[in-house]
């Protein structure tokens, strides 16, 4: 709102679809970035993900009538201009050669390339530089391709599903190396199923789901989104049908699952659920409410759109 | 760019096995078609049998190099995705196809110097000395034709197709080009194809270096025809490849 108006969108998806036959992989996409954002792009497999990369990075045209923007210029533009480094889930490595010749390579085609050696050190694989490029682990692999990314002075980095194939310290080794090219000011969008990635590093997470973005939001705000909090307790007997009818019409309730007297509640809006239990007169023992993951958020979130087949917009959301 | 080119040459010098054995087997498959103890001059010729195909021979293993070699490599990076991630960086597509042919072109030279170090010892070949510079270097030359040609099969075919589509060209153009055989024994109109065909353009530079002959512009003419013909439609296939791909 406060951005000047010099500053073109970082990305900018304008109705943007794209159809493989009769297969709509991405279905008007409307959606800007801003300069310095690290957003993820979440959503199972299928949901247009590596579509909206392609299109993104020029690799595909959208259908006609949709529009991508990199920096106000075509993607393509911008790519040969050096201001977006990618890393592909499905982009190979050069084999027969050593991973400081092909970094060495990643530097001299970009237009302002760094020197090899600190991209090593930045990518944080100085220790691989005289490994074949053959002879890498899955997770290694990875980590070559990000130094590839960012091997100059881009002002976007895009990394399709980043983390595939590394172990638990290789992840994190990786996060804070990609969080120290956030903290340079670049904007990042990374495509993950990995749902605690998006919310321990994203500023911003769009959800897609069939080709179509089901939110767009912080991760806070898409687990408020989707109601998850959980809320369990037992009861003194089993509910019959009226109490049970009655637990159901609690407000904020999403949904309901009984196991004898044990009760446990979805809920969008805990606080008055647990409020309004103690208002039907019941005793509620050991009483829980816990807040859930993004990824159970997902679920409810693409469970949902199954269901109605609406978008999940932010002023359905709630207020907080 | 330059760095692309110094590092697919780089790669090529590593690949020892594929070096050794596109090195190696045009100098044997001369000694053995040529015969050691033939003498007397080609069918229909005049030229010396040996000298013959020494020149056929060393242009028959540098496109064998360059054929072979750039299709399948480049069907296979293709697959693996790296011509992908090389999209995404400002090379320009001729930046890869010309660092392709110059890795080819690091293969076919050592091929080619065997091929007349071979003539000039083992078959006892005699030229004078800008013979042997123009042989060498004609057949060069001419292997980049066939180096664009690969990088092009590479675009055009996929995995398991490449193999027999690039034997269908290499073949072909062997045989019509008359490297394995004289034109002259060949059904006449094989030779009004072959006569138009980028291999006999191809050995007809060192046929006319043979015969104590500047090379025709004729044959470099239509080389250089079939060059940028080549060439241009890898550039296309590469641009339509990576829409796709």
């Amino acid at each position: 709102m406060t951005s000047t108006r010099a500053t073109a969108p970082a990305v900018e998806f304008i109705s943007a679809s794209k159809t493989y036959g009769t297969v709509r992989a991405l279905d008007g996409l409307t959606v800007s970035l801003h300069p310095g954002e690290t957003v993820a792009l979440l959503g199972p497999n299928g949901a247009g993900k590596s579509t909206t990369l392609d299109l993104l990075l020029g690799l595909r045209n959208p259908d006609p009538g949709g529009r991508v923007r990199l920096f106000g210029t075509t993607p393509r533009q911008a790519v040969t201009g050096g201001r977006v480094g990618a890393m592909l889930q499905s982009g190979g490595l050069m084999e027969g050669v050593r991973v400081r010749e092909l970094v060495e390579l990643a530097c001299a085609l970009h237009p302002r390339g760094y020197p090899a050696e600190q991209v090593l050190a930045d990518a944080r694989i100085t220790e691989l530089a005289d490994r074949m490029v053959g002879k890498l682990s899955g997770g290694q692999e990875q980590r070559v391709r990000f130094a590839l990314a960012t091997a100059g002075d881009s002002d976007l980095i895009v990394l399709d599903e980043p983390t595939t194939g590394m172990d638990v310290t290789a992840r994190r080794a990786f996060w804070s190396a990609m969080r120290a090219q956030a903290a340079q000011g670049r904007t990042v969008l990374f495509a993950t199923h990995y749902l605690e990635e998006a919310d321990e590093v994203a500023d911003r997470v769009l959800v897609l789901h069939r080709g179509r973005l089901l939110a767009d939001g912080s991760a806070a705000r898409i687990k408020a989104m989707a109601g998850v909090r959980r809320v369990g307790f037992t009861l003194d007997a089993v509910p019959d049908g009226v109490l049970e009818a009655q637990l159901r019409a609690l407000p904020g309730v999403a949904e309901l699952d009984l196991a004898g007297a044990t009760v446990r509640l979805r809920c969008t809006d805990a606080d008055a659920t647990v409020h309004a239990l103690y208002a039907l007169g019941l005793h509620p023992r050991g009483l829980e409410v816990t807040g859930l993951g993004l990824e159970e958020a997902f679920v409810t979130l693409t469970t949902r759109a199954e269901e109605t087949g609406h978008r999940v917009t932010e002023n359905k959301a709630g207020t907080k | 760019m330059k760095t692309l080119v110094k590092l697919e040459i780089t790669r090529s010098l590593r690949n020892k096995k594929f070096m050794f054995f596109s090195v190696i087997y045009p100098p044997v498959l001369y000694v053995i078609i040529a015969g050691r103890d033939t003498t007397g001059n080609m069918p229909g010729l005049p030229v010396d049998l040996k000298l013959y195909y020494m020149v056929a021979m060393a242009a028959f293993g540098a496109m064998t190099a360059v054929l072979m070699g750039n299709s399948e490599r480049i069907a296979k990076e293709r697959e693996t995705g790296w011509v992908r991630q090389l999209r995404l960086t400002a090379l320009p597509g001729r930046g890869y196809v010309t660092a392709k042919i110059a890795s080819a072109a690091t293969v076919s030279l050592p091929s080619i110097l065997l091929v007349l170090l071979t003539g000039a010892t083992v078959m006892d070949v005699r030229l004078a000395a800008w013979q042997w510079g123009a042989v060498a270097l004609c057949s060069w030359a001419g292997s980049f034709v066939f180096a664009a040609l690969g990088v092009a099969i590479g675009y055009l075919a996929t995995g398991d197709a490449v193999r027999p589509i690039t034997m269908l060209f290499y073949f072909g153009l062997a045989f019509t080009g008359g490297l394995w055989l004289p034109m002259s024994s060949l059904p006449d109109w094989v030779r009004h194809i072959g006569e138009w065909m980028p291999t006999y353009a191809y050995t007809g530079l060192g046929r006319a270096v043979e015969v104590g002959e500047a090379p025709h512009l004729a044959d470099a003419g239509l080389l250089l025809g079939y060059l940028v013909l080549f060439a241009a439609v890898a550039a296309w296939l590469y641009r339509k490849d990576t829409r796709k791909a």
